[in-house]
């Protein structure tokens, strides 16, 4: 390692010069070039009221699964909200045709991308605060606007890339069920989420249960999906349901690639490594962590 | 519940890095409270001259604090919360620097505001929070559940600040905030209250986009209450309350962020910026206005515009760095300043004092404010260097003479009593901790002038950043083998007994950042390995036996976070900062998988449940997120407050083996994050101590061949049988319902009484019982093993640390002749480590701060001045046969001093349990008697002595005592209404070893002292001051606990009644009394002794 071996004055000089030179010059070189990703990120969620270009545009999505064409939804986003939602199911059995709709006056936040248009726009503002004309006085310092931005970029990603685990209860509860205009059967329920670049719609079916079966009970626990056989506990579940017991036979499970959200997760990726990049050049010289150069 | 630990704090030359995230200052202007990025909060105390001075550091958050608030009505509770970055939620009492409560919730609040509505609201109030979630989080100020929370109905997202609205015009208070979208949203506070008890839906009342975004602060002027100062990074707008128009908008200049604001008077307003300056505006009605007509109709508006009266700024000095936390704090009251206080990312804090009527010059330019206090820890520590060594300066000192060493890493290998320190200029130290400790500590004795054996090795050229004794992790491994790693990636294998350096591996990978060991499942080749982890994010594997690195993986981009082996197929899963997981083939060397994301996630938590590997270690990294929730899990026998994360506890990953026992004494290395800066905690067990030095083992049941255990035995029955009395007394007065519940505990002890052990424990509580019992199997009796010369020594280590040395003269003599203990060098740094997380320290120069301190008592080593009446009550209450254990009786003197600091540990500890136990004992045992509380109606304060009463039986289980039952109980009275005044344990111990030790020294000094006649003659006299208030103490105590059953006795309506009456009564006495208590430790001296009287005076009238 290059510190280790400035036992010389001269050496120690010229280490120094370097390290003033990556406090002045290169720090702010790379602030500059992670804002510029940032606010290209931040673009693509479209922040409302940062113009005044009125509200954001809509974006239709169609939801579909390669295997079966059970179940087809157009979604479309406004912003970090669904403004319309149309989903056809194809029942199973008697292969009857369902289709419902969201209400005209609804629209259902997209909570994962509201947050995670929040956490970049709080790490642009960390960055924009350290403008060029902030001198940096140490290295910890920039280690911890390091850290600061880091955290929130490891949590905008982690809001996309982990969607929120819901119990078959929690999904009961929300409000999504009650969204549509002609109200959704009360036997199947609906979940919308973001998994990493993919904007996801579940369609859960369920059966009752007798009231005396013998069947265990396997409470669905918390996850994203639950598979066939996952049960509904009455007690907990929405009082619509009654007491009676809830089984998912079947899961209707479609997709469709959101392309800004790729984007965005790709810049995160990107950013996160930029900043990674300059701590490690700032640990180089760890051994100056106190020094100052004025 | 583990018994709390005493600390003591041994500081290095340099402060802990502290900087600043949040500050606030109490409603009393005595404190100042900041919170750190490091996870500490800071006191600092506020003198009446706006003087500054760090006080305290509390522990107690693993992340970077994020925002600090008032947590009840200050004058009635001294609490504050505190949240953090990950979550957690604490309260403190700011007057004794306790941790109250503690949570952690999914949520990271970035503001909190305390709100109470006394005649609407049940409870302690609220705590509204808002941060990185939606809407505002209602969160129960006492138990820190969520309550609910105000929903929006229109555009929910995350608020950025908000305050609450107390308008005497409408008699409602509102909730304002401004959501990171610019909307202002108004939710009713006061007239929702009963909606959101029930849990409904509260939507807000208005709401308005305010066109600007970053909102930083929005404040309400009470003064006119008209209108509303918003404040935006890049704009400040004022707006009319009544119809939220737009008065006026001031955009920043030169670049500058606003940071907050605050109204201070009637259109006057102070802003200031993220850099640290501050502008008072006065706000003037532009005369225009009334010349212009707006043009849609609309009613005619005035406008406003800004006129700067004055500017505060910082002084410019090197560390200065952003972002500033500022704050205003505005008294109208008398004795109280307009404040304007900042704190620094550096650790400063700056005060202004804002005058009352600010002007600007005589030509209209504004005038500048001058700073009136700054201050920062390293203040502290620069004042008081004799107090802030590090625990090996003493041997660097004798080694070359110049310069002290700073310490780098430490490890301490409680097996043997070693503290290894690796030094910046690469020589390793290793020494006896204990003797280290003396010889810092304590005055030149005989023991330091032959210096303390230590052995230095020399062997790295850079400065030691890690080490490791394998042997403390298994016991396997070579007793003698010591690792160290330095910042040049260089590993040296060391034998520590022959101080020979065994082999040197070079790993060229920048610094090593940490050693750990493969668990004891985990074998190449017959051995466990050695994995560093080094500064590059590479992760080297090393075999000592064959002295070879396996294995150097070196792919990885970001910072390790966690290690995990898989025995069966040799793989090393290696997990990183940005979650990704690499999977090593540690044979090949290769890179078997690279994942990311939700896959990465599964791998490392799919070997948590497959059993397959036996151990997590993660790693003391620079962010240390997840740390403290795998450590706990994985070494659940921990002592002292080791997962402190966001400090680098090096001790913390090493601990993981069942076969560690608690000890009486502990060194805990303590390193903060960003800095190399470390510092030393000696933490000492009372209980472990105690039980280390009673002569017999308390387990042994053959007792009457011990005289202490056939003691405990006699006591143990006659309480039992005292207690039964009483018992069937109130049992036949109450309800059956809640005398069982009364009775359910002690029936259970009555059961085992002639056991002693098994006794105590019963009445401890069903819960505490069982972890006991739990804990007594699991752990092997230390007792033996431990030398017993070394736990003599720990003990008078121990006592000269709590001594308030310099009191008085004569006493500290006596002292060092007949208890052969060495007098400190000066006041030290105590602490107080309520359990694992939580422990507080205070800081080089405390003793200065406390106001009540007067001049003489500097340089001593008093926790506050508080200790000296504390300890004249206690003196007070103590019996006339004065509590000297018969053993001293025989003239062995040698004996005599062991017994007696055996006392007197025994007395600590039994104050440090009583004064610690509130929170759980005291529920569960109180829950019993509440019942019986409410059938009352009232409060009485019997209730409290009977409670104390079992305690204290449980608690005296293995003590020499003999005193009368009534003293004890007066004792215990005294002591639980100590903690009920929130007196810190310290001062109550300290307090009660006072008092002890001039009992004792003073029977004891009847021999040799007859050279101090002045001496005796005071203390004759306190004896005579203390007589009466002694004989109504006992009397009063018969009084009441006839007033306690009589009323249980008798339940018909007309008694009832005069019970009520009576009891009414005596809380007021009780008030009054604290009121007197409260008074007492303000006023030193002569009056104390009145006071006592009057306070114990009516209660004999009624």
């Amino acid at each position: 390692m290059a510190t280790v071996m400035a036992t010389t004055a001269a050496e120690r000089a010229v280490l120094e010069e370097e390290f003033r030179w990556l406090l002045h010059d290169e720090v702010h070189a790379v602030l500059k070039q992670l804002q510029d990703i940032l606010k290209e990120a931040s673009l693509r969620f479209t922040l409302p009221g940062s113009g005044t270009e009125g509200p954001a545009k809509q974006e239709n999505f169609i939801l579909g699964s390669c295997g079966t064409d059970q179940v087809k939804g157009v979604l479309t986003l406004q912003g970090d909200a669904l403004s319309q939602a149309d989903v056809n199911l194809k029942m199973p059995r008697n292969n009857q045709l369902l289709h419902f709709a969201f209400r005209e006056d609804k629209q259902w936040k997209l909570q994962q991308i509201q947050d995670a248009r929040n956490h970049v726009s709080q790490a642009i503002y960390l960055l924009t605060s350290r403008d060029q004309s902030y001198q940096f006085k140490t290295g910890a310092e920039v280690l911890k606007l390091m850290d600061a931005v880091m955290l929130q970029l490891t949590r905008a990603r982690n809001r996309l890339t982990t969607p929120a685990t819901l119990t078959l209860p929690e999904i009961a509860a929300s409000g999504l069920t009650r969204m549509f205009a002609p109200a959704l059967p009360s036997d199947l329920l609906v979940n919308v989420y973001i998994n990493l670049n993919k904007l996801c719609l579940t369609v859960y079916q369920l059966h009752a249960l007798q009231p005396n079966s013998t069947k265990n009970f396997r409470p669905a626990g918390g996850a994203v999906l639950h598979s066939p056989g996952a049960m509904l506990d009455p007690l907990t579940a929405h009082s619509e349901w009654g007491s009676q017991r809830l089984e998912v036979s079947h899961v209707h499970k479609v997709e469709c690639v959101i392309p800004w959200l790729n984007d965005a997760l790709v810049y995160f990726t990107v950013s996160l490594q930029l900043c990674q990049q300059l701590k490690d050049k700032i640990s180089v010289f760890s051994s100056y962590w106190s020094y100052r150069p004025f | 519940m583990r018994t709390s630990l005493q600390a003591v704090a041994l500081w290095g030359q340099k402060a802990p890095p502290h900087s600043i995230t949040a500050i606030m200052i109490t409603d009393d202007q005595r404190t100042i409270v900041t919170g750190s990025q490091e996870g500490q909060l800071c006191l600092w105390n506020l003198s009446h001259e706006l003087k500054i001075s760090a006080k305290e550091l509390l522990f107690g958050h693993s992340a970077s604090v994020t925002c600090l608030a008032r947590a009840r009505d200050f004058s009635k509770q001294p609490y504050i919360v505190s949240a953090a970055e990950n979550g957690e939620m604490c309260v403190w009492n700011v007057t004794n620097g306790q941790c109250v409560e503690k949570a952690t919730l999914p949520y990271r609040h970035t503001a909190i505001c305390y709100y109470h509505c006394s005649f609407r609201m049940t409870g302690e109030g609220w705590l509204l929070c808002c941060g990185e979630y939606q809407d505002v989080l209602i969160i129960d100020a006492k138990t820190l559940a969520v309550v609910h929370s105000f929903r929006s109905s229109q555009f929910p997202d995350w608020i950025n600040c908000m305050c609450i609205v107390h308008s005497m015009r409408i008699q409602e208070d509102s909730l304002l905030v401004v959501s990171v979208a610019g909307e202002l949203k108004v939710w009713d506070l006061s007239s929702s209250i009963n909606s959101i008890q029930e849990k409904q839906d509260v939507c807000e009342k208005e709401s308005k986009f305010l066109e600007s975004l970053n909102c930083q602060t929005i404040r309400f002027c009470t003064y006119t209450e008209r209108l509303l100062l918003v404040v935006f990074s890049k704009c400040w707008k004022v707006y009319d309350y009544c119809d939220f128009s737009l008065l006026l908008s001031e955009v920043s200049r030169n670049g500058q962020f606003f940071a907050g604001g605050e109204v201070i008077a009637a259109h006057r307003i102070l802003i200031w910026t993220e850099d640290g300056h501050s502008y008072i505006y006065q706000l003037l009605n532009s005369g225009l206005s009334k010349s212009i007509y707006p043009a849609d109709g609309r009613v005619l508006k005035e406008t406003i515009y800004p006129h700067l009266l004055c500017s505060t700024s910082v002084q410019e000095n090197k560390e200065q760095s952003r972002p500033f936390v500022m704050g205003y704090m505005n008294e109208r009251k008398e004795p109280f300043y307009k404040v304007l206080f900042s704190g620094e990312v550096s650790g400063r804090i700056t005060l202004w004092h804002i005058p009352d009527v600010p002007v600007s010059k005589f030509d209209g330019s504004p005038r500048e404010i001058p700073v009136t206090a700054t201050w920062t820890l390293q203040d502290n520590f620069d004042k008081h260097d004799t107090v802030s060594q590090s625990i090996i300066d003493y041997f660097s000192g004798l080694k070359d003479g110049a310069g002290t060493a700073v310490v780098t890493s430490s490890e301490y290998i409680p097996s043997l009593d070693k503290l290894i320190c690796g030094c910046e200029d690469g020589t390793i130290i290793i020494t006896q901790a204990l003797n280290a400790a003396k010889a810092r500590l304590l005055e030149g004795g005989s023991l330091v002038k032959d210096s303390p054996p230590h052995k230095v090795l020399k062997g790295h050229h850079q400065s030691v950043t890690s080490l490791l004794y394998p042997h403390g992790l298994s016991s396997k491994l070579d007793q003698s083998w010591m690792l160290s790693g330095d910042l040049d990636s260089c590993v040296i294998l060391w034998d520590i007994f022959t101080e020979e350096m065994l082999h040197k591996f070079f790993l060229e990978a920048g610094p090593v950042t940490s050693l750990l060991m493969s668990p004891e499942k985990f074998k190449l080749r017959g051995e466990q390995i050695i994995c560093c982890v080094c500064g590059d994010h590479s992760v080297a594997l090393l075999h000592l036996e064959g002295k070879s690195c396996l294995l150097h993986a070196r792919k990885h981009l970001f910072p390790v976070r966690m290690i995990k082996w898989h025995p069966v197929e040799n793989f090393l899963i290696v997990g990183c900062a940005d979650d990704s997981v690499y999977i090593w083939e540690i044979e090949t060397g290769t890179l078997e998988r690279h994942e990311t994301g939700e896959r990465a996630r599964i791998i490392l938590n799919c070997c948590d449940d497959s059993q397959l590997v036996k151990s997590v270690l993660p790693i003391a990294s620079e962010t240390l997120k997840h740390k403290s929730i795998e450590q706990r899990s994985s070494s659940p026998y921990q002592l002292g407050p080791l997962p402190c994360p966001g400090l680098q506890v090096e001790s913390s990953c090493k601990v993981t083996d069942a076969k560690f026992c608690p000890r009486p004494f502990n060194v805990l290395p303590v390193k903060t994050k960003w800095s190399n800066v470390g510092f030393h905690i000696l933490l000492f067990d009372l209980e472990n101590l105690v039980e280390l030095l009673l002569p017999t083992p308390l387990s042994d049941v053959d007792s009457s061949s011990s005289f202490y255990g056939g003691e405990v035995l006699r006591r143990a029955k006659s309480t039992v049988e005292k207690k039964t009395l009483t018992l069937r007394k109130s049992k036949t007065a109450c309800g059956p319902l809640s005398a069982e519940a009364l009775a359910k505990p002690i029936t259970e002890s009555l059961a085992q009484g002639d056991n002693t052990i098994k006794f105590s424990e019963e009445n401890d509580g069903i819960k505490r019982q069982k972890k006991m019992k739990i804990s007594k199997k699991m752990q092997p009796k230390p007792s033996r093993k431990v030398d017993a010369s070394l736990t003599i020594d720990t003990a008078k280590l121990f006592l000269s640390c709590l001594l308030p040395w310099g009191v008085d003269k004569d006493l500290d003599y006596l002292c060092i002749k007949h208890l052969n203990i060495l007098k400190l060098q000066g006041p030290i740094s105590l602490g107080f480590a309520l359990n694992e997380d939580n422990f507080s320290l205070m800081l080089p120069g405390w003793d200065l701060c406390n106001s009540g301190m007067i001049k003489d008592y500097s340089g001593v080593n008093l926790f506050s001045r508080k200790v000296l009446d504390l300890s004249d009550k206690y003196t007070a209450t103590l019996p006339n046969q004065v509590g000297i254990p018969r053993g001293l009786e025989n003239n062995c003197d040698s004996l005599r001093e062991s017994d007696t600091i055996v006392y007197l540990l025994n007395r600590l500890f039994l104050v440090n349990k009583l004064v610690n136990m509130p929170l759980e004992l005291a529920c569960r045992v109180g829950s019993s008697f509440r019942m019986e509380c409410v059938h009352n109606k009232v409060r009485s304060a019997g209730n409290d002595i009977l409670n104390m009463s079992s305690f204290y039986s449980c608690l005296r289980n293995g003590k020499n005592e003999s005193h009368v039952p009534e003293a004890d109980l007066s004792l215990l009275k005294l002591i639980s209404c100590w903690r009920d005044q929130s007196v810190q344990v310290t001062e109550a111990i300290q307090a009660v070893l006072l008092a002890e030790v001039q009992q004792h020294m003073k029977s004891l000094g009847k021999i040799p002292v007859n050279s101090q006649p002045v001496s005796m003659a005071e203390n004759g006299n306190c004896e005579m001051k203390q007589m009466l208030p002694k004989l109504e103490w006992t009397e009063e105590l018969e009084l009441q606990c006839v007033r306690n059953t009589l009323p249980l006795q008798t339940p018909v309506s007309p008694v009832k009644h005069d019970s009520n009456s009576n009891s009414a009564n005596f809380q007021d006495v009780e008030d009054m009394s604290d009121r007197c208590a409260l008074e007492e430790s303000e006023s030193p001296g002569e009056p104390r002794h009145h006071s006592w009287i009057a306070k114990v005076c009516p209660c004999k009238v009624s």
